[in-house]
C-alpha cells in the first residue's frame, strides 16, 4: 500500500502529456459570450490550437493573431498589438478581447498593457468613446516557458476577475470554475445548480460555445458567434456572489484572488468525479450557499450507487487501471476506479504537482493499492512501463491510442484531445451522471475485451 | 482593376489588392498580393514557419527522430498531428521496427524560463543523447528551431555538428522559427534548402536502373504516395527516392542519382528539384495528379521521358475504364454544384478544371493561404471568367463569400470546416482529405464520393423545423 512516485528522469520530453499556457487562456476566453482571443504571437500560437479545438470538439474555434514576424522581432510587437486590438474590436465588434501572449512576445518583452492603452486611444479616435469602452480588452500572460495549459487556464480566469468583477448587490449567485473539462461536464454542473436551485457564474462557460446548434436561422453570423458562454456582465457580477468553487485546485487563484478582494468564501477541488469527490462538492455548495441538498440529486446518486452495485463486484473488481492526463482529472478517475475495486496501477500526469502525488497517497490508503505515480511525465515514460507491467485498462485522451492498440490494451476515451472517436465531449464525466456514464464506459469496454469469448456469461 | 473588398474588410481596405476577380484579357500581372504579412488582428488561416518544415517536409519520414528544441507548445502540437502514414519498409530489404514511427513519436527540450535566460544549447545536447538512447534504431536525428530558440539566438547547427560527431549518426538543424516568413511556406524553403544542404549527395543507392526518378513533394497525405507508386510500377518506372511520404533519411541522400524529378507539390518542394538540376544536372518537371486528365497526362509525359510511352497508354486505358461508370455517376449529381477552393495553395490550381470539367462543377473562386505569384498565375489561368482569388482569406470574408455566392460546397481544412456547416453548407476536407487518397485516378473517385456524400446528406433539407407536415412523405407512406 502506498505510492511509488516516478519523476522523469530524462531532459527530453518525449510524447507530451500537457500543453502550452495559451491554449489553457484560449479556452477561458471561448468561453465568454461574444468574446475572442487574441493571440499576440507568430501564428503557429493560433493555428495549432484552433486545429486541437476544431479536432476535438468538432466545432468551430475562433481565435485572432497578431501574426509577429521577423520585424517585430527585432523592433518589438507595438505595431502588430495596437494595430491587432483595433483590427479585431472594429471587425469583429466583440464583448472582450483577451489578449494571450506567448513566448515570443514575451522574450521580446512588449509592453503589453502600455500598447493596450494606446490601442484603446486609437480606438476612441476611430469609434468614439462610448464603443471603445463596451470593448473589454483584457491581458493575459502565458507564455509557453512557464509550466503548462492549466497554469494558462488559472492565469486567464484570475486577469478576468482581476480586471471586471466589480463589487455592487450581492447576488446569491456561486462562481464555478470549471477548469480545462467538456461541455457535458459544465452541463452537468449547471444540472446540479438547478437541482440545488441555485443560479451559477461559470468562470468561464465552454458548454454551449463548444458544443453548439447547426441553426442557420437562429445564428448570428459576421462574425459567427455561438449562442452561450458567460456574458461579461456575470463575470463583472462574480464579485457579489456568495463565494466560489474552484473545480480544481490546479485554477484557484481566480477563487483566491474574489476571497481575498472581496471577503467571499473560495473552496478548491476536488473535481467531482465519482461518489465521494461529487458528495465533497455538494457539500461545499451547502456550505457556501446553505441550500439544501435536494431529493433529486440524492435520486442520481442512488442511480449511480444502483449501476455499482449492480456492476462493479462482478465485472470490475481487482482490473488494473493505467489512467493518464491533467493531475485533477487523473486523480479523481484514479479514486474513482478504486470506488469501483478496481485497482489504479499506473497514474501519470505531464504536471510537476506534489499535490498529485498527495493525492494519490489519499487514493492508495482508501484502496489499499500501491499506485505507481508518475509525475512531470510523459506518454513514452508510460510506454516503456506498460511493456514491462500490462495492465487491463487505460483511461485519457486519444494520444495514447496507438499505444493500446500496439499493447492490446483496450482504451476507455476521457479528457482532452478525443479525435478518434466522437461524442466523448459531450458526456460528462463529472457529478454523479458524469459516474454513470463512466461505469458504463468502463464495465462495456470491460465486457467487450474481457467476456465476449466466453459469450454464455454474457446471456443474463 | 478587377480587385473586390468584401464589405468585412472595409476596416482593412489594404485587403483589397487580395482579393482579385478574375477577368479574361486583363495583364498577366494583374494577380492578387500575396506572400506578405497578414494584416494583425485577423483569423486567419496561416499556419508558422515551423509548422511549414517538420509539419509538411519532414514529418512523413519514417525513420528520423523528431527533436523541437521548444517550450513545450509546439512540441505537442507538432505530435502527430498529420495524416502521414508510413510503412517499416526500408530501400535495401530490411525492416524498421517501428510501423508509423513518425505518427507515434516526438521528441522536445521542454524549455523552461530558466532555459530562456541563460540558452538551451545544453539541455538540447542533452536531449540528443537520450533521443538516440530511447530510439537507438534512427538512422538520423533532426532539430527545429521555434520562437523561442530562434530568439534567444541558440546556435542549432553548433550543437548538430557536434552531437553527430558524438552519436555518429546524422544530426540535422531546421532552422525555421515559427516567427519566419509570412506563413508555413518559409518553412517549405528551408526543410527543402536544409536537406539539399545537409544531405542530398551524402548517400548511394542500392542499385540504380535507366527508370528512376525522385518523386518530390509527394507526402502520402492518407496514402496518396502508395496509389501513384502503383502506377509509376506498372508503367516500369522506379521511385528511387520520394520526398517525403513514407520515404527514409538515407533515401534522401541518393536524390542525385536519379534520372528525372517529377515535382508533385510545386509550392512546397519546387527549391529542391531547382537546386539538384542546377547541381546535378537532373532536369525535373512540375506535375498535376488530380482529376483523370491531368493524371493521364502527367503520367504520359513523365513515360515519355522514358520511352515508356506505351506501357502508360496501357495503364491509363485501365484505370479509366476501371473508374468510368463511378465518374460518369458523380458527374450527375455534382454537374452544376457551386465550389469554393479554400486551399493551402497548389491544390486551388490542382483542383479547378478537373471539378469543372470532369465533375460538371462550377468554381466560383479559389484561395490560398500560403501561394506566391507563380501559384496564383496557375489559378488565375485555369479558373473561368469572374471567379475569385484570394490571398489569405480570413475567417469573415469566408462567411461573407458563402452567403453572397450561393456556395453549395466548400473544400477546406478543418478550421473552417465546422463553421461552414454552422452556415448551413457541406464541407470536405481537402487539405488532409475525408476518406482519401484524392489522388490519381481511384483517388479522383474518392474525392468525388466525398463530395457527393457531403452534398446529398439528408440533414441538409432539414436544418429547420417545419410547421407543416411533407405531403411527399405522407404519400410515400401510402
Amino acid at each position: 500500500m502506498g505510492v511509488n512516485v516516478m519523476e522523469r528522469e530524462r531532459t527530453a520530453v518525449i510524447n507530451p502529456l500537457k500543453m502550452c499556457q495559451p491554449i489553457g487562456a484560449m479556452y477561458v476566453v471561448n468561453g465568454i459570450n461574444r468574446a475572442i482571443p487574441l493571440v499576440h504571437g507568430s501564428q503557429g500560437c493560433s493555428t495549432f490550437v484552433r486545429y486541437t479545438f476544431s479536432r476535438h470538439f468538432r466545432e468551430p474555434s475562433e481565435i485572432a493573431v497578431t501574426s509577429l514576424h521577423e520585424d517585430a522581432a527585432v523592433f518589438g510587437g507595438r505595431r502588430n498589438l495596437v494595430e491587432g486590438i483595433q483590427n479585431a474590436a472594429i471587425r469583429l465588434n466583440p464583448s472582450l478581447i483577451g489578449i494571450v501572449t506567448t513566448c515570443s512576445c514575451e522574450i521580446i518583452g512588449d509592453d503589453v498593457i502600455g500598447f493596450i492603452k494606446t490601442a484603446k486611444e486609437e480606438l476612441k479616435k476611430k469609434i468614439g468613446a462610448e464603443k471603445t469602452e463596451k470593448v473589454k480588452i483584457i491581458p493575459i500572460s502565458t507564455p509557453s516557458f512557464v509550466e503548462t495549459h492549466l497554469k494558462g487556464y488559472d492565469t486567464a480566469v484570475n486577469a478576468l476577475v482581476d480586471h471586471i468583477a466589480e463589487p455592487s448587490e450581492p447576488n446569491e449567485k456561486i462562481n464555478i470554475i470549471p477548469g480545462m473539462v467538456n461541455p457535458g461536464d459544465v452541463r452537468e454542473i449547471k444540472h446540479i445548480l438547478r437541482l440545488m436551485d441555485l443560479e451559477g457564474i461559470l468562470l468561464t462557460d465552454i458548454s454551449d460555445p463548444f458544443d453548439s446548434p447547426l441553426r442557420p436561422s437562429a445564428a448570428e453570423f459576421k462574425p459567427y458567434y455561438p449562442k452561450g458562454g458567460t456574458t461579461v456582465e456575470e463575470i463583472v457580477d462574480s464579485a457579489n456572489s456568495l463565494g466560489t468553487i474552484s473545480l480544481t485546485k490546479y485554477a484557484g487563484s481566480g477563487a483566491l484572488s474574489l476571497k481575498k478582494k472581496y471577503n467571499m468564501p473560495a473552496e478548491l477541488g476536488p473535481i467531482p468525479i465519482g461518489v465521494k469527490n461529487t458528495d465533497q462538492f455538494l457539500r461545499n455548495l451547502k456550505k457556501i450557499t446553505g441550500q439544501d441538498i435536494t431529493d433529486e440529486i440524492l435520486d442520481e446518486r442512488g442511480l449511480l450507487i444502483d449501476s455499482m452495485a449492480d456492476l462493479a463486484s462482478r465485472y470490475l473488481f481487482d482490473k488494473t487501471v493505467a489512467i493518464y492526463g491533467d493531475p485533477e482529472i487523473t486523480s479523481g478517475l484514479a479514486r474513482f476506479v478504486g470506488e469501483l475495486g478496481m485497482i489504479p496501477k499506473l497514474v501519470v500526469t505531464g504536471a510537476n504537482s506534489q499535490e498529485f502525488v498527495k493525492d494519490m497517497e489519499k487514493v492508495a490508503k482508501e484502496t489499499g493499492a500501491e499506485i505507481d505515480t508518475m509525475v512531470n511525465q510523459d506518454l513514452r515514460a508510460m510506454e516503456v512501463y506498460l511493456k514491462d507491467n500490462p495492465v487491463d485498462l487505460m483511461m485519457g485522451s486519444s494520444d495514447a491510442r496507438l499505444m493500446a492498440k500496439d499493447y492490446g490494451i483496450p482504451l476507455v476515451r476521457v479528457g482532452l484531445p478525443i479525435y478518434d472517436r466522437v461524442g466523448y465531449h459531450r458526456h460528462p464525466i463529472v457529478g454523479y451522471n458524469g459516474g454513470i456514464h463512466l461505469i458504463d464506459l468502463i464495465t462495456n469496454t470491460v465486457l467487450e475485451n474481457y467476456f465476449e469469448d466466453k459469450h454464455w456469461k454474457l446471456q443474463q | 482593376m478587377p480587385f473586390k473588398l468584401f464589405d468585412v474588410s472595409k476596416p482593412i481596405p489594404e485587403r483589397k489588392e487580395h482579393t482579385y476577380v478574375k477577368k479574361c484579357g486583363d495583364p498577366e500581372e494583374c494577380l492578387p498580393k500575396c506572400n506578405i504579412k497578414t494584416i494583425p488582428g485577423s483569423m486567419t488561416e496561416r499556419g508558422c514557419a515551423f509548422a511549414g518544415a517538420k509539419g509538411v517536409i519532414t514529418g512523413a519520414i519514417k525513420d528520423v527522430a523528431q527533436v523541437v528544441h521548444s517550450p513545450i507548445g509546439c512540441t505537442t502540437y507538432g505530435y502527430g498531428s498529420k495524416r502521414y502514414p508510413t510503412t517499416t519498409k526500408m530501400p535495401d530489404g530490411s525492416t524498421f521496427p517501428v510501423k508509423d514511427f513518425n505518427i507515434k513519436h516526438i521528441v522536445g527540450t521542454d524549455l523552461q524560463e530558466s532555459d530562456v535566460v541563460f540558452g538551451g544549447m545544453k539541455k538540447l545536447r542533452q536531449t540528443v543523447r537520450e533521443t538516440n538512447k530511447e530510439f537507438p534504431f534512427v538512422n538520423a536525428i533532426y532539430l527545429y528551431a521555434t520562437c523561442t530558440t530562434g530568439l534567444i539566438g541558440d546556435d542549432m547547427d553548433a550543437v548538430a555538428k557536434e552531437m553527430e560527431e558524438e552519436i555518429g549518426k546524422p544530426v540535422i538543424a531546421f532552422n525555421a522559427p515559427g516567427f519566419a516568413g509570412p506563413t508555413q511556406s518559409k518553412g517549405h524553403q528551408v526543410g527543402n534548402n536544409t536537406i539539399f544542404d545537409k544531405i542530398v549527395g551524402t548517400t548511394e543507392p542500392p542499385a540504380t536502373t535507366p527508370y528512376d526518378i525522385n518523386l518530390i513533394g509527394e507526402y502520402n497525405i492518407d496514402g496518396d504516395l502508395w496509389l501513384l507508386q502503383e502506377y509509376f510500377e506498372e508503367i516500369g518506372i522506379n521511385i528511387l527516392t520520394t520526398f517525403t511520404g513514407d520515404c527514409c533519411h538515407e533515401e534522401l541522400g541518393w536524390m542525385h542519382r536519379a534520372k528525372l524529378s517529377v515535382v508533385r507539390c510545386q509550392r512546397s518542394s519546387t527549391y529542391i528539384a531547382d537546386l539538384i538540376e542546377q547541381k546535378y544536372g537532373i532536369p525535373y518537371i512540375k506535375t498535376d495528379f488530380f482529376g483523370v486528365k491531368y493524371t493521364s497526362d502527367n503520367l504520359r509525359a513523365v513515360a515519355k521521358f522514358f520511352g515508356l510511352e506505351d506501357k502508360a497508354e496501357e495503364l491509363i486505358a485501365k484505370r479509366i475504364a476501371k473508374i468510368s461508370p463511378e465518374l460518369e455517376f458523380y458527374k450527375k449529381k455534382l454537374t452544376g454544384k457551386k465550389v469554393f477552393l479554400f486551399s493551402g495553395g497548389p491544390k486551388s490550381y490542382h483542383l479547378a478544371v478537373p471539378l469543372h470539367e470532369e465533375l460538371g462543377m462550377e468554381t466560383t473562386g479559389v484561395s490560398s493561404m500560403f501561394e506566391h505569384e507563380d501559384g496564383f498565375e496557375k489559378m488565375k489561368k485555369r479558373v473561368k471568367e469572374g471567379a475569385l482569388i484570394i490571398d489569405d482569406p480570413n475567417t469573415l470574408e469566408l462567411e461573407e463569400l458563402v452567403e453572397d455566392y450561393d456556395i453549395d460546397l466548400i473544400l477546406g481544412g478543418v478550421k473552417e470546416k465546422y463553421l461552414v456547416h454552422k452556415l448551413g453548407v457541406p464541407s470536405v476536407l481537402i487539405h488532409s482529405y475525408e476518406n482519401g487518397p484524392y489522388m490519381g485516378f481511384e483517388g479522383f473517385i474518392n474525392l468525388a464520393r466525398d463530395m457527393y456524400t457531403a452534398l446529398y446528406n439528408p440533414v441538409w433539407n432539414m436544418l429547420e423545423f417545419q410547421e407543416t407536415e411533407d405531403s411527399d412523405m405522407d404519400e410515400e407512406v401510402e
